[in-house]
Protein backbone atom coordinates (compact mmCIF):
# COMPACT_ATOMS: atom_id res chain seq x y z
CA UNK A 1 0.00 0.00 0.00
CA UNK A 2 1.37 3.37 -0.93
CA UNK A 3 0.83 6.41 1.16
CA UNK A 4 0.96 9.29 -1.27
CA UNK A 5 -0.14 11.90 1.17
CA UNK A 6 2.96 11.78 3.37
CA UNK A 7 5.20 11.58 0.30
CA UNK A 8 3.77 14.78 -1.10
CA UNK A 9 6.61 17.11 -1.96
CA UNK A 10 6.88 20.42 -0.18
CA UNK A 11 6.09 23.47 -2.27
CA UNK A 12 7.58 26.53 -0.59
CA UNK A 13 5.31 28.93 -2.44
CA UNK A 14 1.98 27.38 -1.50
CA UNK A 15 2.63 25.25 1.56
CA UNK A 16 3.32 26.75 4.98
CA UNK A 17 7.02 26.86 5.85
CA UNK A 18 6.11 26.05 9.43
CA UNK A 19 2.85 24.44 10.36
CA UNK A 20 1.95 23.95 13.99
CA UNK A 21 -0.94 21.66 14.88
CA UNK A 22 -2.57 21.54 18.33
CA UNK A 23 0.66 22.07 20.20
CA UNK A 24 0.57 21.42 23.94
CA UNK A 25 3.28 21.80 26.52
CA UNK A 26 3.05 21.30 30.24
CA UNK A 27 5.67 21.70 32.93
CA UNK A 28 4.47 19.41 35.72
CA UNK A 29 1.15 21.02 36.72
CA UNK A 30 1.59 24.16 34.65
CA UNK A 31 -0.01 24.14 31.21
CA UNK A 32 2.16 26.52 29.24
CA UNK A 33 0.54 25.77 25.88
CA UNK A 34 -3.04 24.55 25.55
CA UNK A 35 -3.40 23.55 21.93
CA UNK A 36 -1.80 26.10 19.63
CA UNK A 37 -2.12 25.87 15.84
CA UNK A 38 -0.49 28.27 13.42
CA UNK A 39 0.73 28.34 9.82
CA UNK A 40 3.70 30.46 8.89
CA UNK A 41 4.43 31.01 5.19
CA UNK A 42 7.61 31.93 3.43
CA UNK A 43 8.31 35.65 3.79
CA UNK A 44 5.94 36.07 6.73
CA UNK A 45 7.05 38.31 9.54
CA UNK A 46 5.02 36.98 12.42
CA UNK A 47 5.07 38.83 15.72
CA UNK A 48 3.87 36.99 18.80
CA UNK A 49 2.73 39.28 21.58
CA UNK A 50 0.83 38.86 24.81
CA UNK A 51 1.12 39.29 28.56
CA UNK A 52 4.03 37.63 30.32
CA UNK A 53 3.37 34.01 31.14
CA UNK A 54 1.13 33.63 28.11
CA UNK A 55 3.38 30.92 26.64
CA UNK A 56 4.79 32.90 23.72
CA UNK A 57 8.42 32.12 24.43
CA UNK A 58 7.58 28.48 25.08
CA UNK A 59 5.75 28.37 21.76
CA UNK A 60 8.75 29.83 19.93
CA UNK A 61 11.13 27.40 21.61
CA UNK A 62 8.91 24.48 20.63
CA UNK A 63 9.33 25.44 16.96
CA UNK A 64 12.95 24.22 16.94
CA UNK A 65 12.39 21.81 19.83
CA UNK A 66 14.60 23.57 22.33
CA UNK A 67 11.48 22.80 24.32
CA UNK A 68 9.97 19.36 23.69
CA UNK A 69 6.22 19.67 23.13
CA UNK A 70 4.06 17.42 25.30
CA UNK A 71 1.79 16.72 22.33
CA UNK A 72 0.92 18.12 18.94
CA UNK A 73 2.96 18.43 15.77
CA UNK A 74 5.34 20.89 14.20
CA UNK A 75 5.97 20.62 10.44
CA UNK A 76 8.95 22.43 8.98
CA UNK A 77 9.29 22.49 5.19
CA UNK A 78 6.82 19.63 4.99
CA UNK A 79 8.60 17.38 7.49
CA UNK A 80 7.16 16.60 10.88
CA UNK A 81 10.09 17.57 13.10
CA UNK A 82 8.31 16.50 16.27
CA UNK A 83 8.50 12.87 15.13
CA UNK A 84 10.60 10.31 16.96
CA UNK A 85 13.10 9.47 14.23
CA UNK A 86 13.80 12.97 13.00
CA UNK A 87 17.35 14.29 12.89
CA UNK A 88 16.45 17.56 14.57
CA UNK A 89 20.03 18.87 14.28
CA UNK A 90 19.72 18.91 10.50
CA UNK A 91 16.50 20.93 10.62
CA UNK A 92 17.83 23.33 13.24
CA UNK A 93 20.56 24.35 10.78
CA UNK A 94 17.78 25.91 8.73
CA UNK A 95 16.13 27.65 11.70
CA UNK A 96 18.24 30.47 13.10
CA UNK A 97 17.54 31.55 16.65
CA UNK A 98 18.31 34.74 18.55
CA UNK A 99 18.04 34.80 22.33
CA UNK A 100 17.22 37.45 24.87
CA UNK A 101 20.59 36.94 26.57
CA UNK A 102 22.57 36.85 23.25
CA UNK A 103 24.37 33.63 24.23
CA UNK A 104 27.51 34.39 22.27
CA UNK A 105 30.32 31.94 22.97
CA UNK A 106 32.64 33.89 25.29
CA UNK A 107 35.74 31.83 24.54
CA UNK A 108 35.63 32.56 20.81
CA UNK A 109 36.24 35.72 18.82
CA UNK A 110 33.35 37.23 16.92
CA UNK A 111 34.69 35.62 13.74
CA UNK A 112 34.94 32.19 15.34
CA UNK A 113 31.46 32.56 16.82
CA UNK A 114 30.17 33.07 13.30
CA UNK A 115 32.23 30.52 11.40
CA UNK A 116 32.24 27.56 13.80
CA UNK A 117 28.85 26.17 12.77
CA UNK A 118 29.22 26.68 8.98
CA UNK A 119 32.66 25.06 9.07
CA UNK A 120 31.76 22.10 11.24
CA UNK A 121 28.21 21.47 10.05
CA UNK A 122 28.27 22.61 6.43
CA UNK A 123 31.94 21.72 5.93
CA UNK A 124 32.87 25.08 4.52
CA UNK A 125 36.51 26.03 4.24
CA UNK A 126 37.86 28.59 6.68
CA UNK A 127 38.29 31.11 3.87
CA UNK A 128 34.79 30.65 2.52
CA UNK A 129 33.13 30.83 5.94
CA UNK A 130 35.13 33.90 6.93
CA UNK A 131 34.40 35.66 3.65
CA UNK A 132 30.68 35.11 4.16
CA UNK A 133 30.92 36.21 7.77
CA UNK A 134 32.70 39.42 6.76
CA UNK A 135 29.91 40.31 4.34
CA UNK A 136 27.37 39.93 7.14
CA UNK A 137 29.52 41.79 9.65
CA UNK A 138 29.88 44.64 7.23
CA UNK A 139 26.12 44.75 6.80
CA UNK A 140 25.57 45.25 10.54
CA UNK A 141 28.47 47.71 10.74
CA UNK A 142 30.72 45.54 12.92
CA UNK A 143 33.40 44.47 10.47
CA UNK A 144 36.06 46.11 12.64
CA UNK A 145 35.08 43.93 15.63
CA UNK A 146 35.75 40.59 13.90
CA UNK A 147 38.67 39.77 16.19
CA UNK A 148 37.05 41.03 19.39
CA UNK A 149 35.78 38.74 22.12
CA UNK A 150 32.13 39.00 23.19
CA UNK A 151 32.91 40.60 26.56
CA UNK A 152 34.49 43.51 24.71
CA UNK A 153 31.19 44.34 23.00
CA UNK A 154 28.19 46.38 24.10
CA UNK A 155 24.82 44.69 24.46
CA UNK A 156 23.56 46.01 21.17
CA UNK A 157 26.71 44.86 19.41
CA UNK A 158 26.40 41.42 20.99
CA UNK A 159 22.86 41.02 19.78
CA UNK A 160 23.76 42.14 16.26
CA UNK A 161 26.54 39.56 16.26
CA UNK A 162 24.11 36.93 17.54
CA UNK A 163 21.79 37.71 14.62
CA UNK A 164 24.52 37.44 11.98
CA UNK A 165 25.88 34.31 13.64
CA UNK A 166 22.52 32.69 13.02
CA UNK A 167 22.43 34.11 9.48
CA UNK A 168 25.77 32.49 8.67
CA UNK A 169 23.96 29.16 8.47
CA UNK A 170 21.71 30.61 5.73
CA UNK A 171 18.53 29.69 7.58
CA UNK A 172 15.09 29.58 5.99
CA UNK A 173 13.49 31.10 9.06
CA UNK A 174 14.74 33.24 11.95
CA UNK A 175 13.28 32.89 15.43
CA UNK A 176 13.68 35.85 17.80
CA UNK A 177 13.05 35.35 21.50
CA UNK A 178 12.64 38.83 23.01
CA UNK A 179 15.77 40.07 21.24
CA UNK A 180 15.73 43.55 22.78
CA UNK A 181 14.48 42.84 26.30
CA UNK A 182 17.94 42.63 27.86
CA UNK A 183 19.24 45.77 26.16
CA UNK A 184 19.71 49.27 27.48
CA UNK A 185 17.13 51.53 25.81
CA UNK A 186 19.68 53.38 23.69
CA UNK A 187 20.81 50.10 22.14
CA UNK A 188 17.40 48.79 21.13
CA UNK A 189 17.31 50.83 17.94
CA UNK A 190 20.44 49.36 16.37
CA UNK A 191 19.11 45.81 16.83
CA UNK A 192 15.67 46.67 15.49
CA UNK A 193 17.37 48.28 12.49
CA UNK A 194 19.02 44.97 11.63
CA UNK A 195 15.73 43.11 12.01
CA UNK A 196 13.96 45.68 9.85
CA UNK A 197 16.55 45.06 7.16
CA UNK A 198 15.91 41.33 7.32
CA UNK A 199 12.16 41.81 7.03
CA UNK A 200 12.67 44.00 3.98
CA UNK A 201 14.68 41.20 2.40
CA UNK A 202 11.71 38.90 2.89
CA UNK A 203 13.37 36.72 5.48
CA UNK A 204 10.76 34.60 7.21
CA UNK A 205 10.74 35.69 10.82
CA UNK A 206 8.95 34.72 14.01
CA UNK A 207 9.44 37.33 16.70
CA UNK A 208 8.43 37.30 20.34
CA UNK A 209 8.66 40.85 21.61
CA UNK A 210 7.24 43.64 23.72
CA UNK A 211 8.19 46.29 21.16
CA UNK A 212 4.67 47.18 20.01
CA UNK A 213 5.60 50.10 17.81
CA UNK A 214 8.10 47.92 16.02
CA UNK A 215 5.53 45.16 15.58
CA UNK A 216 3.10 47.62 14.09
CA UNK A 217 5.70 48.84 11.63
CA UNK A 218 7.32 45.57 10.52
CA UNK A 219 4.92 42.68 11.11
CA UNK A 220 2.98 41.06 8.33
CA UNK A 221 0.95 39.23 10.92
CA UNK A 222 0.51 39.65 14.66
CA UNK A 223 -0.49 36.77 16.91
CA UNK A 224 -1.96 37.52 20.32
CA UNK A 225 -1.44 34.84 22.94
CA UNK A 226 -2.82 34.56 26.46
CA UNK A 227 -3.00 31.61 28.84
CA UNK A 228 -1.25 29.30 26.44
CA UNK A 229 -3.60 29.88 23.54
CA UNK A 230 -3.79 32.03 20.45
CA UNK A 231 -6.72 34.37 20.99
CA UNK A 232 -6.39 36.49 17.90
CA UNK A 233 -4.42 36.68 14.66
CA UNK A 234 -4.38 39.55 12.22
CA UNK A 235 -2.54 42.23 10.32
CA UNK A 236 -1.12 45.13 12.37
CA UNK A 237 -4.06 47.24 11.16
CA UNK A 238 -6.66 44.72 12.39
CA UNK A 239 -4.71 44.07 15.56
CA UNK A 240 -4.29 47.64 16.74
CA UNK A 241 -7.36 49.31 15.28
CA UNK A 242 -10.01 46.59 15.35
CA UNK A 243 -9.28 44.18 18.18
CA UNK A 244 -12.03 41.57 18.34
CA UNK A 245 -11.60 40.04 21.79
CA UNK A 246 -12.04 41.80 25.12
CA UNK A 247 -8.79 40.30 26.23
CA UNK A 248 -6.83 41.98 23.46
CA UNK A 249 -8.64 45.26 24.00
CA UNK A 250 -7.68 45.40 27.65
CA UNK A 251 -4.12 44.31 26.76
CA UNK A 252 -3.82 47.14 24.26
CA UNK A 253 -5.32 49.61 26.73
CA UNK A 254 -2.66 48.73 29.24
CA UNK A 255 0.35 48.90 26.95
CA UNK A 256 -0.44 51.75 24.57
CA UNK B 1 85.80 37.88 75.80
CA UNK B 2 85.59 34.50 77.33
CA UNK B 3 81.94 34.15 76.47
CA UNK B 4 82.45 35.20 72.89
CA UNK B 5 85.22 32.69 72.33
CA UNK B 6 82.97 30.02 73.85
CA UNK B 7 80.17 30.89 71.46
CA UNK B 8 82.67 30.85 68.62
CA UNK B 9 83.64 27.33 69.54
CA UNK B 10 79.98 26.33 69.62
CA UNK B 11 79.42 27.75 66.20
CA UNK B 12 82.42 26.01 64.80
CA UNK B 13 81.29 22.80 66.46
CA UNK B 14 77.79 23.22 65.06
CA UNK B 15 79.05 23.66 61.54
CA UNK B 16 81.48 20.79 61.68
CA UNK B 17 78.59 18.69 63.07
CA UNK B 18 76.38 19.77 60.25
CA UNK B 19 79.09 19.06 57.73
CA UNK B 20 79.58 15.61 59.13
CA UNK B 21 75.85 14.96 59.14
CA UNK B 22 75.55 16.21 55.59
CA UNK B 23 78.43 14.02 54.49
CA UNK B 24 77.01 11.01 56.26
CA UNK B 25 73.48 11.36 54.89
CA UNK B 26 74.02 12.51 51.35
CA UNK B 27 77.61 12.06 50.18
CA UNK B 28 78.81 8.86 51.78
CA UNK B 29 78.01 5.77 49.68
CA UNK B 30 76.33 8.16 47.22
CA UNK B 31 73.20 8.20 49.36
CA UNK B 32 71.92 11.28 47.54
CA UNK B 33 71.00 8.86 44.77
CA UNK B 34 68.11 7.58 46.91
CA UNK B 35 66.61 11.06 46.79
CA UNK B 36 67.29 11.66 43.10
CA UNK B 37 65.95 8.29 42.02
CA UNK B 38 63.02 8.65 44.42
CA UNK B 39 62.22 12.06 42.97
CA UNK B 40 62.19 10.49 39.51
CA UNK B 41 59.75 7.81 40.63
CA UNK B 42 57.50 10.33 42.38
CA UNK B 43 57.39 12.55 39.31
CA UNK B 44 56.74 9.63 36.99
CA UNK B 45 53.90 8.28 39.15
CA UNK B 46 52.34 11.72 39.59
CA UNK B 47 52.57 12.62 35.91
CA UNK B 48 50.94 9.45 34.61
CA UNK B 49 48.39 9.37 37.43
CA UNK B 50 47.41 12.94 36.52
CA UNK B 51 46.91 11.93 32.88
CA UNK B 52 44.75 8.95 33.87
CA UNK B 53 42.90 11.16 36.34
CA UNK B 54 42.09 13.80 33.71
CA UNK B 55 40.95 11.25 31.14
CA UNK B 56 38.86 9.29 33.62
CA UNK B 57 37.55 12.40 35.33
CA UNK B 58 36.38 14.08 32.12
CA UNK B 59 34.83 10.83 30.90
CA UNK B 60 32.85 10.30 34.10
CA UNK B 61 31.88 13.97 34.31
CA UNK B 62 30.62 14.01 30.73
CA UNK B 63 28.60 10.83 31.25
CA UNK B 64 27.03 12.25 34.39
CA UNK B 65 26.36 15.67 32.89
CA UNK B 66 24.87 14.07 29.75
CA UNK B 67 22.63 11.95 31.94
CA UNK B 68 21.46 15.04 33.82
CA UNK B 69 21.20 17.46 30.91
CA UNK B 70 20.47 15.69 27.64
CA UNK B 71 16.92 16.02 26.42
CA UNK B 72 14.84 13.60 24.43
CA UNK B 73 16.62 10.51 23.12
CA UNK B 74 15.83 6.97 22.07
CA UNK B 75 14.83 4.58 24.89
CA UNK B 76 17.85 2.37 24.17
CA UNK B 77 20.28 5.25 24.52
CA UNK B 78 18.52 6.35 27.67
CA UNK B 79 18.84 2.85 29.18
CA UNK B 80 22.55 2.68 28.31
CA UNK B 81 23.08 6.11 29.84
CA UNK B 82 21.27 5.09 33.02
CA UNK B 83 23.53 2.06 33.42
CA UNK B 84 26.67 4.13 32.76
CA UNK B 85 25.53 6.80 35.17
CA UNK B 86 24.91 4.16 37.83
CA UNK B 87 28.40 2.71 37.34
CA UNK B 88 29.90 6.19 37.59
CA UNK B 89 28.07 6.80 40.83
CA UNK B 90 29.34 3.54 42.31
CA UNK B 91 32.89 4.48 41.26
CA UNK B 92 32.64 7.94 42.81
CA UNK B 93 31.11 6.67 46.04
CA UNK B 94 33.63 3.88 46.58
CA UNK B 95 36.74 5.86 45.61
CA UNK B 96 35.83 8.97 47.53
CA UNK B 97 34.58 6.94 50.47
CA UNK B 98 37.78 5.01 51.17
CA UNK B 99 41.36 6.14 51.89
CA UNK B 100 43.73 6.19 48.94
CA UNK B 101 46.24 4.11 50.91
CA UNK B 102 43.69 1.31 51.36
CA UNK B 103 42.93 1.46 47.63
CA UNK B 104 46.63 1.23 46.84
CA UNK B 105 47.08 -1.78 49.12
CA UNK B 106 44.03 -3.53 47.66
CA UNK B 107 45.22 -2.99 44.12
CA UNK B 108 48.73 -4.22 44.93
CA UNK B 109 48.06 -7.06 47.34
CA UNK B 110 44.66 -8.25 46.08
CA UNK B 111 44.09 -7.36 42.45
CA UNK B 112 47.70 -7.80 41.28
CA UNK B 113 48.56 -10.34 43.99
CA UNK B 114 49.29 -13.25 41.70
CA UNK B 115 51.27 -11.38 39.05
CA UNK B 116 54.76 -9.93 39.23
CA UNK B 117 54.28 -6.40 38.23
CA UNK B 118 56.17 -3.12 38.24
CA UNK B 119 55.29 -1.31 41.46
CA UNK B 120 55.27 2.11 39.89
CA UNK B 121 52.70 0.83 37.41
CA UNK B 122 50.49 -0.25 40.32
CA UNK B 123 50.94 3.16 41.95
CA UNK B 124 50.08 4.95 38.69
CA UNK B 125 46.89 2.91 38.32
CA UNK B 126 45.86 3.37 41.95
CA UNK B 127 46.51 7.11 42.12
CA UNK B 128 45.07 7.66 38.64
CA UNK B 129 41.82 5.91 39.52
CA UNK B 130 41.67 7.80 42.80
CA UNK B 131 42.35 11.18 41.24
CA UNK B 132 39.80 10.54 38.48
CA UNK B 133 36.99 10.53 41.03
CA UNK B 134 37.90 13.94 42.35
CA UNK B 135 38.54 15.38 38.90
CA UNK B 136 35.14 14.05 37.80
CA UNK B 137 33.32 16.01 40.47
CA UNK B 138 35.34 19.15 39.77
CA UNK B 139 34.62 18.92 36.04
CA UNK B 140 30.96 18.05 36.50
CA UNK B 141 30.55 21.12 38.68
CA UNK B 142 32.27 23.12 35.96
CA UNK B 143 29.95 21.79 33.25
CA UNK B 144 26.84 22.42 35.31
CA UNK B 145 27.95 25.98 36.05
CA UNK B 146 28.01 26.92 32.34
CA UNK B 147 24.94 28.95 31.48
CA UNK B 148 22.11 26.91 29.96
CA UNK B 149 21.96 29.51 27.19
CA UNK B 150 25.32 28.26 25.89
CA UNK B 151 23.86 24.79 25.36
CA UNK B 152 20.79 26.27 23.70
CA UNK B 153 22.81 28.52 21.41
CA UNK B 154 24.92 25.57 20.32
CA UNK B 155 21.95 23.30 19.75
CA UNK B 156 20.00 26.03 17.93
CA UNK B 157 22.82 26.33 15.38
CA UNK B 158 22.43 22.63 14.63
CA UNK B 159 25.23 21.16 16.73
CA UNK B 160 24.51 17.76 18.25
CA UNK B 161 24.71 17.33 22.00
CA UNK B 162 28.23 15.88 21.66
CA UNK B 163 29.40 18.69 19.35
CA UNK B 164 27.97 21.32 21.67
CA UNK B 165 29.86 19.72 24.54
CA UNK B 166 33.09 19.51 22.60
CA UNK B 167 33.18 22.91 20.87
CA UNK B 168 31.33 25.07 23.34
CA UNK B 169 30.94 23.64 26.83
CA UNK B 170 34.20 21.78 27.51
CA UNK B 171 36.56 24.64 26.51
CA UNK B 172 34.71 27.00 28.85
CA UNK B 173 34.59 24.35 31.57
CA UNK B 174 38.30 23.71 31.31
CA UNK B 175 39.10 27.34 31.92
CA UNK B 176 36.71 27.52 34.87
CA UNK B 177 37.98 24.40 36.62
CA UNK B 178 41.68 25.02 36.04
CA UNK B 179 42.37 26.41 39.54
CA UNK B 180 40.59 23.47 41.18
CA UNK B 181 42.34 20.98 38.89
CA UNK B 182 45.73 22.49 39.66
CA UNK B 183 44.99 22.14 43.33
CA UNK B 184 43.95 18.52 42.88
CA UNK B 185 47.26 17.72 41.19
CA UNK B 186 49.27 19.37 43.94
CA UNK B 187 47.37 17.22 46.43
CA UNK B 188 48.03 14.16 44.27
CA UNK B 189 51.77 14.85 44.15
CA UNK B 190 51.92 14.83 47.94
CA UNK B 191 49.54 11.87 48.27
CA UNK B 192 51.89 9.65 46.28
CA UNK B 193 54.19 9.75 49.32
CA UNK B 194 52.23 6.80 50.76
CA UNK B 195 53.48 4.62 47.89
CA UNK B 196 56.23 3.40 50.19
CA UNK B 197 53.62 1.08 51.72
CA UNK B 198 53.97 -1.16 48.68
CA UNK B 199 57.76 -0.73 48.92
CA UNK B 200 57.90 1.57 45.92
CA UNK B 201 61.07 3.63 46.26
CA UNK B 202 59.65 7.08 45.72
CA UNK B 203 61.01 10.30 47.19
CA UNK B 204 59.62 9.76 50.69
CA UNK B 205 60.82 6.18 50.77
CA UNK B 206 64.26 7.33 49.55
CA UNK B 207 64.60 9.67 52.49
CA UNK B 208 63.42 6.93 54.79
CA UNK B 209 66.00 4.49 53.47
CA UNK B 210 68.76 7.00 54.20
CA UNK B 211 67.40 7.50 57.72
CA UNK B 212 67.38 3.74 58.33
CA UNK B 213 71.01 3.47 57.23
CA UNK B 214 72.43 6.50 59.04
CA UNK B 215 70.10 6.56 62.09
CA UNK B 216 69.91 10.30 61.53
CA UNK B 217 66.40 11.56 60.80
CA UNK B 218 66.70 15.33 60.59
CA UNK B 219 68.55 15.97 57.37
CA UNK B 220 67.04 13.27 55.13
CA UNK B 221 63.48 14.17 56.12
CA UNK B 222 64.08 17.90 55.83
CA UNK B 223 65.59 17.34 52.40
CA UNK B 224 62.54 15.32 51.33
CA UNK B 225 60.20 18.03 52.61
CA UNK B 226 62.19 20.74 50.85
CA UNK B 227 62.03 18.86 47.54
CA UNK B 228 58.23 18.42 47.79
CA UNK B 229 57.87 22.07 48.67
CA UNK B 230 59.96 23.13 45.69
CA UNK B 231 57.90 20.95 43.35
CA UNK B 232 54.63 22.37 44.68
CA UNK B 233 55.86 25.94 44.30
CA UNK B 234 56.91 25.22 40.71
CA UNK B 235 53.53 23.62 39.97
CA UNK B 236 51.61 26.52 41.52
CA UNK B 237 53.51 29.01 39.40
CA UNK B 238 52.96 26.98 36.23
CA UNK B 239 49.26 26.91 37.05
CA UNK B 240 49.15 30.68 37.54
CA UNK B 241 50.95 31.18 34.25
CA UNK B 242 48.50 28.93 32.39
CA UNK B 243 45.50 30.64 33.95
CA UNK B 244 46.81 34.04 32.99
CA UNK B 245 47.38 32.94 29.41
CA UNK B 246 43.89 31.46 29.14
CA UNK B 247 42.35 34.58 30.58
CA UNK B 248 44.29 36.91 28.31
CA UNK B 249 42.71 35.18 25.29
CA UNK B 250 39.42 36.79 26.30
CA UNK B 251 40.70 40.29 26.57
Amino acid sequence: MKNNETKKTFNPDTDPLISVKDLKKSFKDLHALNGVSLDIYKGDVVFIVGPSGSGKSTFLRCLNRLEEPTSGEVYFEGVEITGRNVDINRHRQKMGMVFQQFNLFPHMTVMKNMTQAPRKLQHKSKEEAEAEARVLLDRVGLLDRADAYPNQLSGGQKQRIAIVRALCMKPDVMLFDEPTSALDPEMVGEVLQVMRGLAEEKMTMVVVTHEMAFAREVASKIVFMAEGQILETGTPEEFFNHPKTERLKSFLDRIL
Amino acid sequence: MNILSLMGEDIVEFFTGFGNDFYLNFIKNARWKYLVNGLGVTMKVTLFAVLIGIALGFLVAIIRATHDKAGMMSPLLKAVLNVLNFLCNVYLTVIRGTPVLVQLLIIYFVIFASVRIDKSFVAIVAFGINSGAYVAEIVRGGIMSIDQGQFEAGRSLGFSFAQTMWYIIIPQTFKNVLPALGNEFIVLLKETSVAGYIALEDLTKGGDIIRSQTFSALLPLLAVAAIYLTLVIILSNLQKLLERRLRSSEK
